[in-house]
């Protein structure tokens, strides 16, 4: 039987590459801000930052791509799963470019300041994961390769440990006397940052899982949930009860910042 | 070879009606949504009245050419009527009178000396439900060029095969051209009048809901027809389904209807026409906005 809906199929097709260019120019300016961190590159920082504006308008472009082809073309089944996969990684996609730009700053901050080779080694290791990360990522989406995409999180465990490294490393070169306070802090949070783009690298292989398959991790969590409240409706997980007598005001929450809008 | 006696058919014909001139549009370059601005068709001020009854008001509209418009609303709303206003098929029904100016590339289509059988010939239509003549596939399709004077066997050969490959329908029935067109399922018969419309090489075809007897699979291939063809023709489409419009138009209007309080009838009335994404996704109008969310209609 012929193809029916080809143009609706180009659609998803052109949100499905535009994505994929996004996420490989992220790729790709995770390593030129490593290196402009290391060089202390002040022009090359300017460069990416003044960059992300475009990255800013290219997901908004693809986000209204997606709307419309949910206005326009209702789609089902594994077309529904790939415009609300698109929706959820473009933002993954487009806070990434944001970590990068972070990393830009952070290196405008400690502008001047000598770091020690094994702070530099670290750095350029975790600059490398965080790429390997993002670049599987993006391979998992083109290939739709559900088992790669499970491969991420396995992989993200070693740039966490480098992260942690990279903290003993500071506090030990903050110690001898290598570096200043406000340097140590900025370089904390530059580590945070390549820590960061790795989780957003397994959330975009978390999308992939969940085109490809319908499952994402969270329903494993949210099966042991139903399975407890089956059997006891106290709350878990340090929510606390409220009693019957008093009434939850929904619209008054304690502000929590997001952890990693620094 | 041309006799005189054909001559002056032809200049007769001239004399009685006005000749339109419509422009020659290139097959396969297709302008953004934007940058296409001709006008095929310009509704000013239209209102259609069925005797004393004012079916629909003050319509203003302009379609342009080599896109889909589609006319979606509530029954009652007056969009086939304004559709039918669009080739004269109202002129067909006692009492029908328009009021107001529809212009066709600038000519006045209800002008005193424009033929309603001329205005057809630019304008195909395409029905609700399928329906071939009683004859062959191929007789079905040669019919027009036939009225129209093409009576050599190899030009009515070319002209049959292209109209059926243009909708998508050749590979299907080239080995059984001469059996009964009746015998063809509801889709293929579908397609086979959109063959039969395209044959005489009209500049618009409308549509009057092409698809409300077809099954989800045939609609799917006329709406992929009609994406197909818009580069050469200009199409117009009434349609019940709503998300028939969001899928395959270009721009949208939206009819409804309202009370008149003198009499207690209803009149159609035009409530927004714009290019379609805005139509499903920001409405200008409060009105659009409840009938495509399902809150009215």
């Amino acid at each position: 039987m012929n193809e029916l809906r080809k143009s609706f199929h180009t659609e998803l097709d052109h949100v499905k590459s535009e994505l994929v260019r996004l996420a490989a120019s992220v790729t790709e300016s995770i390593s030129r801000a490593t290196q402009i961190l290391l060089d202390q590159d002040l022009e090359g920082a300017e460069y990416i930052i003044l960059g992300d504006d475009e990255i800013d308008a290219r997901t908004l472009d693809v986000e209204e791509e997606c709307y419309q082809i949910l206005a326009l073309q209702a789609p089902v089944a594994s077309d529904l799963r790939a415009i609300v996969g698109a929706l959820r990684m473009s933002a993954e996609i487009e806070r990434s470019a944001d970590l990068v730009v972070n990393i830009c700053k952070a290196s405008r901050r400690i502008y001047g300041h000598e770091l020690d080779p094994k702070l530099r080694g670290i750095i350029s290791k975790m600059g490398e994961q965080a790429q390997v990360l993002f670049g599987h990522a993006i391979d998992a989406y083109v290939e739709m390769d559900e088992a790669k995409a499970a491969s991420i999180d396995d992989m993200d465990s070693y740039l966490d440990g480098l992260q942690k490294q990279f903290i003993q490393a500071i506090f030990e070169s903050h110690a001898a006397g290598n570096v200043d306070l406000q340097v140590a802090v900025q370089l904390a949070v530059v580590a945070r940052f390549y820590e960061r783009i790795g989780d957003h690298a397994v959330n975009i292989g978390e999308r992939v899982r969940f085109m490809v398959t319908g499952w994402v991790p969270e329903h494993d969590g949210a099966a042991r949930h139903r399975a407890r409240q089956a059997v006891d409706l106290t709350p878990v997980g340090g929510i606390p009860v409220v009693k019957s007598s008093v009434s939850l005001d929904t619209s008054v929450r304690p502000f929590t910042p997001p952890d990693e809008r620094i | 070879m041309t006799t005189e006696c054909d001559q002056k058919a032809s200049m007769s014909d001239q004399e009685s009606i006005t000749n339109f001139t419509v422009p020659a549009v290139a097959e396969e370059t297709v302008a953004p949504l934007s940058d296409r601005g001709e006008t095929v068709f310009a509704l000013e001020d239209v209102s259609v009245f069925y005797s004393a009854f004012k079916a629909v008001r003050e319509v203003n509209i302009g379609v342009r050419a080599n896109e889909i418009t589609a006319f979606i609303g509530p029954s009652g709303c007056g969009k086939s009527t304004v559709l039918r206003c669009l080739n004269r098929m109202n002129d067909l029904i006692p009492g029908a009178r328009v009021e107001g100016k529809v212009y066709f590339y600038g000519t006045d289509l209800y002008g005193s000396d424009v033929s309603a059988t001329e205005v057809r010939r630019h304008i195909g239509m395409v029905f609700q439900k399928p329906n071939p003549f009683p004859k062959s596939i191929y007789d079905n399709v040669a019919f027009g060029p036939r009225v129209n004077g093409v009576k050599k066997k190899d030009e009515l050969d070319h002209l049959v095969e292209k109209s059926l490959k243009g909708a998508a329908l050749w590979d299907e029935v080239k080995d059984r051209l001469k059996t009964s067109a009746l015998g063809m399922s509801g889709g293929q018969q579908q397609r086979l009048c959109i063959a039969r419309a395209i044959a005489v090489e009209p500049s618009v075809i409308l549509m009057d809901e092409p698809c409300s007897a077809l099954d989800p699979i045939a609609t799917a291939r006329i709406e992929d027809l009609m994406r197909e063809i818009k580069s050469r023709f200009t199409i117009v489409i009434v349609t019940h389904n709503m998300q028939q419009a969001a899928r395959v138009s270009d721009r949208t209007a939206f009819f409804t209807t309202e009370i008149n309080p003198a009499s207690d009838r209803r009149t159609g009335v035009l409530v927004e026409y714009a290019p379609t994404k805005q139509i499903f996704s920001h409405p200008s109008d409060i009105r659009t906005e409840q009938y495509v969310t399902g809150r009215f209609g």
